[in-house]
């Protein structure tokens, strides 16, 4: 059994996006019935959520970026840039409570009080440009927290594991240039899906080149292309990059009964993913892992997915 | 629409009388395949391409080959002239992006000169030119969402679907329309700046449209035309 800690605060429910939005507070609502029906609670370290230093938060953000986003929520504006982006007064609030919780949930993974986390936040954050709100997305939590593993805690070689059903473009465009994060992604194809980015040619650029991944599914494809996407892709690269902390951006959006996309990955074929990267985890990272929550919109089925997710981290028999 | 709005105005030149590698190296160095050939004034007297070129000169495999001097002297002694293709096919700058792309596609070339009245040359538009406007028009380069759905063809549809996205106060980045294999319908391809739009297709299929299986779009397909096998 490995030591798991949870980062889940009620504070994450308060970010309100209007009736009829996929990004809903429900979404952690049944998450966190699915960990505590399954028995999981008293296994994992709860670890409550903090606002970030807004240093971190700069790190990523363009400042007149944060500023404006912190003025529109608190206006009572409902919608920031496009409509996908719904708001309300608290969502600045708790935009800075997801990104400083997450920080919190790396650190204790870096000070060992815990092997790995799973943050069950909102909102996500993988969409989130320099200076633009995306795709439900305000502020790069997992950008943010890799900035953070390599200045506060001296981290060469950060691997980021993206597997939501969408192209991470915030968090693939804050590393880019860099060789010493390797991000790759699987979703679906841009040409198919939001938010059309994320082809097989974007692979890096300048000393980046060959430091970012992406690998778009077909709609309709599901566990089989996975499975040889990991097989005789992924897993390779990572032998080859060997990763001291694994970051993962984890999606339940590429789910069969998920509306969102035309993606079909069972629920076992989601545990088999998180399988291999533990195992990638415990190869080169030392176990240290941290999984951050993006997408994932099917209330019937984030109960399981989420259970099953912690089962994983916990190395606990499913 | 006009060419004179998305041609290139910097155009790249030479002279007739300059060599080959000269020609060669001002391709090579602006990344480019097509040289409008000039004389005084910028009159435009012929067109050379990277393949006019390479079909001349001895390939880069016999470099160390046995060549007699004599050889390679006449390569050394050609012209622009001697291989340009004279008086080309050209276009003016009123002319449309429409009648450059009918024309390069019925001509099969890759680039078009743009000349004035007086036969001068004033710019040139390319595939490349006309693939950056295709992808402006489609406007893949903002974040979205693209559907595809198939529609009778009637009049009124397009007016249908548009006003239940903009009822959800989703922008567009464009419409296409392509014509669809099956008689009396079209294939309707509107691209959404937005990730959620769950809410459009559901009203879609309310009122009776059929959105296109992903895997059966296309947005340039002969009909019935078999797969490659």
């Amino acid at each position: 059994m490995k030591k798991t800690g949870l980062l889940y605060d009620e504070r994450y429910l308060n970010h309100n996006t209007g009736l009829y939005h996929p990004e809903t507070p429900d979404r952690l609502r049944v998450i966190y019935k699915g960990l505590t029906e399954a028995g999981l609670l008293p296994k994992l370290k709860l670890i409550p959520a903090r606002p970030a230093e807004m240093k971190w938060v700069e790190s990523v953000h363009d400042k007149a970026y944060i500023k404006r986003f912190r003025e529109l929520s608190l206006s009572g504006e409902r919608t920031f840039d496009y409509p996908d982006n719904q708001i309300c007064t608290e969502t600045f609030d708790t935009a800075i409570l997801a990104v400083g919780g997450i920080l919190d949930a790396v650190r204790l993974v870096m000070t060992g009080d815990v092997d790995n986390a799973f943050c069950a936040v909102r909102p996500p954050g993988h969409h989130a440009e320099y200076d633009k709100a995306m795709g439900f997305c305000y502020f790069g939590n997992v950008a943010i927290a890799v900035r953070y593993l390599m200045s506060e805690w001296d981290i060469k070689q950060v691997g980021i594991i993206d597997f939501d059903v969408h192209h991470g473009n915030g968090t693939q465009h804050v590393f880019e240039e860099e060789a010493s994060v390797f991000y790759y992604s699987i979703h679906e194809h841009p040409s198919f899906a939001f938010p059309g980015t994320g082809r097989v040619f974007e692979k890096g650029v300048g000393l980046g080149t060959g430091f970012t991944r992406n690998y778009p599914v077909l709609p309709g494809q599901g566990d089989k292309e996975y499975e040889k996407i990991f097989e005789t892709d992924l897993l390779p690269m990572f032998d080859q990059f060997k990763p001291e902390v694994i970051i993962v951006s984890t999606g339940f959006d590429a789910h069969m009964d998920d509306a969102i996309s035309g993606i079909k990955v069972s629920t076992e074929g989601f545990t088999w993913i998180m399988q291999r990267i533990m195992e990638l985890a415990d190869k080169y990272s030392n176990g240290r892992l941290v999984s951050v929550l993006e997408g994932g919109y099917s209330l019937t089925r984030l109960p399981e997915l989420a259970a099953n997710h912690v089962k994983t981290l916990l190395n606990d028999s499913l | 629409m006009f060419v004179s709005k998305t041609m290139t105005r910097k155009v790249i030149t030479i002279s007739p009388d300059a060599d080959l590698f000269e020609a060669q190296d001002r391709m090579a160095k602006n990344n480019i395949r097509h040289l409008p050939v000039v004389i005084e004034d910028n009159k435009l007297v012929g067109i050379v391409t990277d393949r006019d070129i390479r079909s001349t000169m001895p390939s880069s495999l016999f470099k160390e080959l046995e060549c007699t001097l004599e050889e390679k002297d006449s390569v050394c002694q050609l012209k622009v002239k001697d291989i340009m293709t004279p008086d080309p096919m050209s276009i003016s700058l009123l002319d449309t992006i429409q009648d450059a792309m009918l024309l390069i596609q019925g001509e099969r070339i890759g680039a078009l000169p743009v000349v004035d009245e007086d036969g001068k040359l004033k710019g040139i538009i390319s595939i490349r030119d006309l693939l950056r406007a295709f992808i402006n028009v489609m406007g893949i380069e903002e974040p979205g969402t693209l559907l595809g759905i198939l529609v009778e063809e009637k009049v009124g549809e397009l007016k249908k679907i548009v006003d239940i996205i903009v009822g959800e106060g989703i922008s567009l980045g464009s419409v296409l329309v392509a014509k669809y294999w099956e008689e009396g319908k079209r294939a309707v391809f509107p691209y959404l700046f937005a990730m959620n739009v769950n809410p459009v297709k559901e009203k879609l299929k309310t009122m009776g449209y059929e959105l296109l299986d992903p895997l059966q779009w296309y947005i340039d397909k002969l009909p019935e035309m078999d797969d490659p096998e």
